[in-house]
């Protein structure tokens, strides 16, 4: 029972980090109709702020040397301001394009910015300890639960909500989410393009930031490319969850989150190492019988 | 003359191809005839990508899949008959204790991935194109993550050598040559119009009755078996099958040279591979360091994928349609043509094909 | 109020609107009728700045507007229903309203008008906190109109108000359009028939091939065989 508690704790905290990832993705989708493959990079860039440019294996901190809150700050401000140039030298361009040429270009300008990290920081992983002290387990009601996984837990879910509430009950919320089902009628009244789509930058940026600190406090390493698979996997959730729908892209972030997890803690050892070809081929086989995803919108169907 | 019209289009790719290799064997060096080969057998993987990416209009971010498959079934065939029983004890007894033959290993390696393809496209064909194209994405990781992890078969990340190395560059020259025809042929065949006019207006081409889900699942399946073919031509080119190899890097150099050719023309997929083959090979040489006059230059590590990044982002933004703008080479001297380019032409076709349904 | 001289306006090589004058005045409601592909959605999506004209003008209350986007023409005075309605339908009817009230900045204002919208369409009272993807044909339409009056127009267009709608519920969609005629507001109206333009129609333009063919006051078009042979494009001693 204990051990299913725990293992429900890391799924809801994982479940929570993918949904993030997928409503980022998803936002920016429903504004410009880009699946956004640079949002790997954005995680693996705020992660990689955290050190100073070396190829060494353990570099000396840049921002990780930082009090807590200036170095959440200036992760988090660095990869903001890099999601915000990625639109506007990159994406803005070919806004009108279509997605398949966006995806594609998002494809570009993913693995530019990992050649970068590589011009800079070398190939290798490194590692780097921040946040040690969190590592410690807690006891809650006499379970002992890793610190990490309560403090991603609590991060992610805190973050989820008030993203939602930020989509819910603010004006800028309510014209982004209006923009992301139907973007011409939302600029016939008067939304401004630009600024929603910097806007849906800006939160792709911000949670980067966030969510690539709290992988490195998981891991304690740094891999150029540690933001490939949370962001391949949650692709999958907007896809599972019907491209294009916000609550979809949070149901199937946590559908992706969940299994994941309990595909780890419940298939036998020598199994595990392919769990994540498991979550794969289920997430496949839910395609096949929804190929629309669980939450069909307009902006599924190819535009008519 | 009709023949030779119709056949310009193959013709005007081959020909000019077969003279650089010609020219290569007799006056190159090694170097180069290596580079060259290898080039040779990107343009066959680019190729069997095209098959489906540019008829279809939906990018596959997977196809490396299929290359894998062929490539491990035909190192597990031909390779290392004394270490294969330690190394990939896992294998079944027929395939761990014998060494088949090359040319039937590499059939039905290529078969393998063929099978594959059809297999997984029965499902990802259902999908909308976005879909489907991430999807791709996931198939690749799948594969990946189970060849990385079933040590006693593939030897996990480890790398399997001693393979028969007999791809020469006049063998990768043929075998892209015969996949340039039978890109062609599929093209100008009446799944393959179907396919295009599908690209062009979804919903037109499935209210005039094309089937989108079969003419898509034809163009995976063959491009699938493109890719198998690769694979083989890459194991037994280098000699060493490494599932590191069959990710995303070499993806992203195989899309990127679709793109810049221009996705939608097989003429496109050749001049994008041939020019960023080219484009490569500069920089790979100015990073290692060259000498003007006294000076001794190179630039920093790591430019060149900046650089095929940065051409490929310059391309879509400014020329969406690639080098070749979609079209293919046509015989300069047709009289049937009103100055509209072939890939519209064929479209126009394919979409009266329909309608005489 | 509006005036488009000449313009010109297609997709790629296809030509839509192949040169068209049209005027509306301060008051009027301007009926632009035509048959399908005859370039009268192409027409308001320019008037909007959905798309920019390749040659032409268009005036608003005298200052040049073409080549500007929606989001700046809608602050001046100009909005759109397309066709379609174009609800944001996993919005509830109250962020919908909310959306299209956004560009003002007076919130008494804002409150009251949207008393008013209310009054005038019950049923989006009844619905205010429901999503508006469960609204029936009708009740959409009569969201998209009360959204884009909360935006406060000088000029309302409407692509085809009365497409897929029962003809009972055109009745109440066309009052609705009267008594919102009646409080000043100018309107823009494309249909593709004529058979309801008369009861409400101040003047008329028939739109064929990307060309205004006839146009005329309703008093003048009283005989519909006019209007009927241009709409066809029949020869008519009338064309």
């Amino acid at each position: 029972m204990a051990y299913f508690i725990q293992v429900l704790i890391d799924a809801v905290a994982l479940g929570s980090l993918y949904a993030l990832v997928a409503l980022a993705i998803g936002l920016v989708f429903g504004v410009m109709k880009l699946i956004n493959f640079a949002q790997a990079d954005y995680l693996t860039v705020g992660a990689y702020s955290l050190v100073i440019p070396t190829a060494a294996a353990t570099p000396s901190m840049m921002f990780g040397g930082l009090p807590w809150a200036l170095m959440i700050f200036c992760v988090v401000l660095s990869v903001t301001v890099l999601a915000l140039i990625t639109e506007r030298v990159a994406f803005r361009p070919l806004r009108n394009t279509d997605p398949t040429t966006l995806l594609i270009s998002s494809f570009a300008v993913s693995y530019f910015l990992q050649s970068l990290i590589i011009m800079f920081h070398g190939g290798r992983p490194k590692s780097v300890s921040i946040g040690a002290a969190l590592t410690r387990p807690i006891d809650i009601f006499g379970l002992r639960v890793g610190g990490v996984q309560f403090l991603t837990m609590t991060v992610a879910l805190l973050l989820l909500i008030v993203l939602v509430l930020f989509l819910k009950r603010t004006s800028i919320g309510i014209q982004l989410r209006a923009a992301a089902e139907d973007f011409s009628m939302a600029r016939l009244l008067g939304v401004a393009a630009n600024r929603v789509i910097a806007i849906a930058f800006a939160i792709s940026g911000i949670l980067g930031g966030v969510i690539s600190l709290l992988f490195v406090i998981q891991t304690g390493t740094l891999d150029i490319r540690m933001g490939i698979m949370p962001t391949v996997y949650a692709f999958f959730a907007t896809v599972i969850g019907g491209i294009g729908s916000l609550p979809g892209a949070v149901l199937g972030g946590y559908i992706v989150g969940i299994l994941s997890v309990f595909l780890q803690a419940y298939l036998p050892e020598e199994m595990r190492p392919f769990r994540d070809a498991g979550v794969f081929t289920i997430v496949i086989l839910i395609l096949l019988v929804r190929p629309q995803g669980l939450i069909v919108t307009s902006a599924a169907k190819e535009r008519v | 003359m009709r023949i030779f019209e119709r056949l310009f289009p193959v013709l005007a790719l081959v020909v000019p191809l077969a003279g650089v290799v010609w020219t290569i064997d007799q006056f190159g060096s090694a170097g180069v005839e290596r580079v060259s080969t290898e080039a040779l057998i990107r343009l066959v993987f680019a190729i069997g990508l095209y098959i489906f990416a540019g008829n279809s209009g939906i990018v596959s971010f997977g196809h490396m899949t299929f290359c894998a498959i062929a490539a491990y079934a035909t190192a597990w065939q031909t390779c290392c008959a004394m270490l294969k029983p330690i190394t990939m004890s896992g294998l079944p007894a027929f395939i761990r204790d014998n060494t088949f033959p090359l040319l039937p290993a590499a059939l039905t390696s290529i078969g393998l991935a063929g099978v594959v393809a059809f297999t997984s496209g029965l499902i990802l064909m259902r999908l909308s194109s976005l879909s489907a194209s991430i999807s791709t994405l996931a198939l690749m990781f799948i594969l990946n993550v189970i060849y990385s992890n079933w040590t006693t078969v593939t030897m996990g990340s480890s790398t399997i050598v001693g393979l028969p190395v007999y791809v020469t560059i006049w063998i990768a020259l043929g075998c892209a040559a015969l996949v340039i025809v039978i890109a062609y042929l599929y093209q100008v065949s009446r799944w393959g119009l179907m396919l295009r006019a599908t690209r062009e207006d979804e919903v037109a081409a499935q209210a005039s009755g094309t089937s989108l889900y079969w003419s898509r699942l034809i163009a995976f399946t063959l491009s699938g078996f493109v890719a198998g073919l690769a694979g083989v031509l890459f194991a037994h080119f280098m000699g060493t099958v490494s599932i590191a190899n069959f990710f995303l890097n070499h993806t992203f150099l195989i899309v990127a040279m679709l793109v810049i050719g221009g996705m939608q023309s097989l003429a496109g997929a050749v001049v994008g591979v041939t020019f960023i083959s080219v484009v490569i090979e500069l920089f790979r040489r100015a990073e290692v360091g060259f000498s003007v006059g006294s000076m001794q230059m190179s630039i920093p590590a790591g430019s060149q994928e900046l650089i095929l990044a940065g051409i490929m982002l310059l391309i879509l933004i400014f020329r969406k349609a690639g080098i070749m703008g979609g079209k293919e080479l046509r015989w300069p001297w047709s009289v049937r043509d009103d100055g509209t380019v072939a890939g519209v032409g064929q479209v126009r076709l394919a979409r009266s094909a329909n309608c005489h349904r | 109020m509006l005036e488009v001289k000449q313009m010109v306006a297609g997709y790629g090589r296809l030509t839509a609107l192949k040169g068209v004058d049209i005027t509306v005045k301060e008051g009027e409601v301007v009926f632009v009728v035509g048959p399908n592909g005859a370039g009268k959605s192409t027409l308001l999506k320019t008037i909007s700045g959905l798309m920019t004209p390749t040659a032409g003008e268009i005036r608003f209350q005298g200052d040049r507007i073409d080549g500007r986007g929606p989001e700046t023409l809608c602050r001046r005075g100009l909005a759109l229903i397309p066709e379609g309605r174009h609800i944001f339908k996993t919005l509830t009817v109250q962020e919908n309203l909310q959306v299209g009230a956004m560009i003002r900045k007076d919130s008494a204002d804002v409150r009251s008008d949207m008393e008013m919208v209310l009054d005038t369409f019950p049923i989006l009272r009844e619905r205010f906190k429901g999503v508006a993807g469960y609204l029936s044909g009708g009740e959409q339409q009569q969201l998209a109109i009360a959204r884009s009056i909360l935006q406060r127009p000088a000029l309302l267009m409407i692509d085809e108000p009365s497409l897929g709608l029962a003809p009972l519920v055109i009745d109440q969609v066309y009052d609705s359009l009267r008594k919102l005629n009646e409080t000043g507001l100018t309107l823009l109206i494309v249909e593709q028939s004529t058979g309801r333009v008369m009861e409400l129609a101040s003047r008329i333009y028939v739109l064929r091939n990307g060309k205004v063919v006839l146009e005329g006051d309703r008093e003048e078009l009283t005989d519909t065989s006019a209007l009927d042979a241009a709409y066809f494009g029949f020869s008519s001693d009338a064309a």
